[in-house]
């Protein structure tokens, strides 16, 4: 391919302005629907792993635990290897965290003889100790030690959670690959459409001598162009609507430890590489086809 | 079992058929054409005329027989052959067959671009094929804005731009008025008067009868028997 026939491309899409406005826009408009899927995707998997990193595990000690007796029992939970921090609770301190959370209504605790909350170990844990399954697992372990009353994690919100998190990346994994070979067929069929519009001026190209080379280059640089333009136009508008609409949406309060993120600038751009592709495949099989005949 | 490519034949057809299905288009016609010759094909609707010009070009392939255009047998030509062949043809149609959304000027500069010729020399060759056939002051403009005889003046720039030795004209005047019926032909003879070889399948008798040329006449696929008489004793004749 040379200069030349970038070139004719280029006077191409000029001469056939609508046709290519309207295949461009669909591509964009292809790209803009499966990359808002893939910008959602990234932030709802984002959003769950992060609240899964929130999961730890509350072991409560028995009354009057002796201080080796608690490293002894800090030093048993490091051994299993599933602990990334250990932070020791005393009751006075967690008598305190309590008034200050229940703010005005703590005076209902100042008729209490005694503190009644015992001392506490707070266990974050490690990442790849995050699964439920190994989180009940170490939960059940820490509940048999030494001087431990009880154990307390989120068991019925880490069932709920595990289960939509495993349907989400599921149904999210089906969704993306129907969503990604609609767009395939979209852009194929969109090219295809082109070729069709211009059949007859392909036939005239053949009658007055031109090979298929000549034929096909500029046809192929069009669709290369169009896969280019329509994709760099669906992730611009996306990134638009993005950043107009996420400083409205408030990540305070419990969600604080979320932060939305626009689709990697990587992945942005294997999504535009993407786009040419199909264009580039769409032209290829659309001329052989008429090439054929 | 070919006849010998005879000196001064530009075009022979030999024993050609073509057949669509169980119709037969063209009947075992045999045709020699000399350069520079200026042939007429003519006969009713459905004689075979497009069907034989559609092989002169390529656009069908012959059921039976051969033809061997300028030195190239079609029966022997490969897929990549076949436009290195179109480019010695221009050809004319009745419907014009041209690009749309290409204006004039870039309609008849394809040929050009086609084979090659550097961008500078084709502002040049293109301006003055318009100029010979009086549309230069529309180069700019798309067909669809163009009358029928306008666009056949361009379609006739097209064919004659890349200077090749055979024309082929597909009833070029059937869809336009007198005038632009006579203009078109004078154009022709202009082309056949600079050396180009020129076929014309037509029915407009008012053409023929000006005596410029050779007539071919055809009845449901065949040779009218007086001009296979006439064909044989020009054969004998050289």
């Amino acid at each position: 391919m040379s200069m030349l026939e970038a070139k004719r491309a280029l006077r191409d899409i000029k001469n056939n302005k609508v046709l290519n406005t309207v295949s461009v826009l669909t591509i964009s408009l292809s790209v803009f629907i499966v990359s808002a899927f893939m910008l959602f995707f990234i932030n709802a998997t984002d959003f769950l792993d992060g609240w899964r990193k929130g999961v730890r595990i509350i072991a409560y000690m028995s009354d009057g635990v002796s201080e080796p007796a608690r490293l002894a029992l800090i030093d048993a939970i490091k051994k299993t290897g599933q602990a990334e921090d250990i932070v020791f609770i005393s009751k006075d301190a967690a008598f305190k965290d309590l008034k200050k959370k229940i703010g005005e209504q703590s005076s209902l605790l100042e008729g209490l003889d005694q503190n009644p909350l015992p001392d506490s170990l707070e266990i974050t844990l490690k990442d790849v100790s995050r699964s439920p399954a190994e989180i009940e697992a170490l939960a059940g372990r820490i509940a048999d030690l030494p001087n431990v009353d009880d154990v307390e994690y989120a068991q019925k919100w880490l069932h709920r959670f595990n289960g939509v998190y495993n349907l989400f990346k599921i149904t999210g994994g089906v969704l993306a690959s129907i969503f990604f070979i609609a767009t395939l067929l979209i852009i194929a069929n969109t090219i295809r459409m082109i070729m069709y519009s211009r059949r007859e001026e392909i036939e005239i190209l053949r009658i007055v001598g031109a090979d298929e080379n000549f034929i096909r280059y500029p046809l192929f640089i069009e669709a290369i162009l169009q896969g280019f333009l329509g994709g760099l136009i669906g992730i611009v508008t996306l990134f638009l609507a993005f950043i107009l609409t996420v400083p409205g949406l408030s990540t305070e309060g419990a969600f604080s430890f979320f932060e939305m993120r626009f689709i990697p600038l990587k992945f942005s751009l294997a999504i535009v590489l993407c786009s040419m592709m199909i264009g580039w495949i769409g032209c290829y099989f659309s001329i052989r086809k008429f090439l054929k005949h | 079992m070919f006849v010998m490519h005879k000196e001064n034949t530009i075009i022979r057809m030999f024993r050609v058929s073509k057949r669509y299905g169980k119709m037969e288009a063209l009947h075992d016609l045999t045709v020699d054409i000399r350069n520079n010759e200026f042939v007429f094909v003519t006969g009713p609707s459905g004689a075979g005329k497009s069907t034989m010009i559609k092989l002169l070009y390529m656009g069908e392939t012959v059921s039976e027989g051969s033809i061997i255009i300028d030195g190239m047998n079609m029966d022997r030509i490969t897929q990549r052959q076949i436009p290195m062949l179109r480019r010695k043809l221009g050809v004319i149609f009745q419907d014009f067959k041209l690009i749309p959304t290409k204006t004039v000027f870039q309609n008849v500069a394809l040929v050009l671009e086609i084979v090659g010729v550097r961008p500078k020399d084709i502002q040049g060759r293109v301006t003055e094929a318009l100029m010979r056939v009086g549309i230069d002051d529309r180069a700019g403009e798309l067909p669809p804005v163009l009358s029928g005889g306008e666009k056949q003046r361009v379609a006739v720039a097209r064919a004659i731009v890349g200077e090749p030795k055979i024309i082929l004209a597909d009833e070029p005047t059937g869809s336009l008025d007198p005038d632009s019926a006579s203009h078109i032909f004078q154009l022709l003879r202009d082309a056949h008067e600079s050396g180009t070889t020129v076929i014309v399948a037509t029915h407009d008798q008012q053409m023929i009868n000006t005596g410029h040329g050779r007539v071919v006449r055809l009845a449901k696929g065949r040779l009218n028997p007086e001009d296979e008489t006439r064909s044989i004793a020009q054969e004998m004749d050289s």
